[in-house]
């Protein structure tokens, strides 16, 4: 290809190179260049209501628990109740930091790694920043966090409501051991084990009230995908945990916008695998 | 055979009572919760019951198929127990019924005769202010997702609860006679295809008859269930789970689908 009608003939690719190295230098005032995890259809979503991604950003909390806290006492094992408010409530708080250094106006899709261990708990989110396209940058206290997917936020915004945070509680209660002689009695008989159900109820109680009580400090009206994780502790089946987290979300016009979804049959083949191994 | 206390542990008052002012917890995806708005239901609050329950023992003949109808109250009253909780903090919001049940059984670190039987759902409440309690004038229960309890509002049907039935069976093991005299063979094994049959039966006719006792018009997305939970090979628990509804109004107004062929891979 040496003939004039070459386009790459008419530019000056030297010129060229350098301009794009100094936008590297220098991004543009808006949507320089993006990091995210999301997927191409969700971001095709996100532009569809004028929104973009920022910035993949992250949180990370390691709390400890205090030696023993699991072995004795009744009731609310309040040492590790905290140390769980606390991890969420400092990777919460780095993840509005990262997400405002960014230029984001929230995070979406965060993902929720968490671990409890007998002498510390630990705590990581990881989410994309986003905005609505080339807004301006504000404070970290107006950065919303929502573990919704792209998808699932844009659909919300679509019918007219907000995601405003994420609101979570937990709350691990000391069930009381049955005597010897109840255990005994009570062998070969259908019984309900109060004393685990009420535990059950009781740290049931304290994580959801908790929950909702962020949920109205955020001034939301509701609180959706909440996600539930109970049972004893594996280190301490005594311990019996209750942990609940969810998105708050808000109205944000007058009134509720109706999707008025479509029915749709697919037909699509069914996934087919072939083992060629089951030849032989 | 139910015999579940209605009085909910303590402590779930101020909970529920906040949930009285407005604000509404669910477990519903985003999809879930806007088509649930779309058929003129407003999600209440995140109800569950729970029980933890220690099944008793039962000796079983080694040759003989039997029901065993202690762990079969065992499991049924243990299950009823937390469904009931869930329908009564349902009911203390004000709520016509509950969707997206999911009835689980766990078992712990606690002994394997003690497990825990929990039911969750989101409690939903019409916009428009007719009741839709059910026969029994309680809320409806339902293990339908919030893609299903739509399409089925499409066609004029409601939910009326969600029904079960259940039955632990032991399966007979065979004899050494029998087992030598069918080696090499083709041959059904009757008392096994038997039993399985016989248990099968006992848990679909109880469920049908908790169906009955809603006047329900018939039970979709009913789901069987086999499982051996922690008794060894020979004992299973059938379980029947589905949704007893009934037709409330004749209109259909579920549009024509559109058959699509989707590009991705």
């Amino acid at each position: 290809m040496t003939t004039a009608d070459d386009p790459m003939h008419a530019l000056d690719l030297k010129a060229e190179v350098r301009r794009a190295m100094a936008s590297l230098e220098t991004p543009a005032p808006y949507g320089g260049s993006t990091t995210s995890d999301l997927s191409i259809d969700e971001e095709l979503n996100l532009h569809s209501i004028g929104w973009e991604p920022v910035e993949l950003v992250s949180g990370l909390s390691v709390v400890s628990v205090p030696w023993g806290a699991w072995n004795w006492g009744q009731g609310e094992i309040s040492a590790a109740s905290e140390a769980h408010e606390q991890a969420f409530r400092y990777a919460i708080a780095r993840l509005h930091n990262d997400a405002a250094a960014a230029g984001g106006h929230g995070v979406v899709g965060v993902h929720i790694a968490r671990s409890v261990h007998p002498r510390h708990i630990e705590l990581a989110l990881l989410g994309t920043a986003v905005r609505p396209i080339g807004a301006s940058v504000v404070t970290e206290h107006d950065v919303f966090v929502s573990d919704l997917s792209a998808r699932d936020f844009t659909l919300l915004m679509v019918s007219g409501w907000q995601p405003l945070g994420l609101a979570y509680g937990a709350s691990f209660v000391y069930a009381p051991r049955r005597s010897v002689g109840a255990v005994l009695q009570q062998r070969s008989q259908n019984v309900e084990l109060t004393n685990f159900t009420e535990a059950m109820y009781s740290a049931r109680e304290g994580a959801m009230e908790r929950m909702q009580a962020m949920a109205l400090a955020l001034k939301g009206t509701g609180v959706v995908d909440v996600t539930v994780i109970e049972g004893p502790m594996p280190f301490a089946p005594h311990a019996v945990e209750f942990a609940s987290w969810g998105t708050v979300v808000r109205r944000a016009t007058d009134v509720h916008r109706r999707l008025h979804p479509r029915m749709v049959v697919s037909l699509d083949d069914p996934v087919v695998l072939f083992d060629a191994r089951t030849l032989s | 055979m139910s015999d579940a206390t209605n009085d909910l542990p303590e402590a779930t008052g101020h909970r529920l009572e906040e949930l009285e002012h407005g604000l509404f917890t669910s477990d519903l995806s985003v999809n879930e919760f806007l088509l649930i708005k779309e058929v003129g239901f407003h999600p209440v609050g995140f109800v569950m019951g729970s029980s933890i329950y220690h099944t008793g023992f039962q000796t079983r003949k080694w040759g003989q198929s039997q029901e065993l109808t202690k762990l079969t109250e065992a499991m049924y009253n243990a299950r009823e127990l937390a469904m009931t909780r869930m329908e009564e903090e349902a009911a203390e919001l004000g709520a016509d019924g509950v969707v997206g049940v999911r009835l689980d059984v766990n078992y712990y670190e606690w002994g394997k005769d003690a497990a825990e039987f929990i039911a969750v759902g989101t409690a939903v409440k019409a916009e428009d202010g007719v009741s839709r309690l059910n026969k029994l004038g309680r809320p409806f229960t339902s293990d339908l997702s919030g893609q299903d309890f739509w399409t089925l509002l499409q066609t004029g049907y409601l939910p009326q609860g969600l029904v079960m039935g259940t039955c632990v069976y032991h399966i007979a093991h065979r004899g050494l006679g029998q087992t030598l005299s069918t080696t090499g063979q083709n041959v059904e094994l009757p008392n096994f295809t038997q039993a399985l049959y016989e248990a099968r039966e006992l848990a679909m006719t109880r469920m049908q008859d908790e169906a009955t006792r809603l006047e329900a018009s018939g039970i979709v997305g009913v789901r069987l269930e086999e499982k051996s939970h922690q008794w060894g090979s020979h004992t299973i628990e059938f379980l029947s789970l589905g949704t007893a509804v009934r037709q409330t109004s004749s209109e259909v107004t579920l549009a024509k689908p559109t058959t699509i062929i989707s590009l991705d891979n």
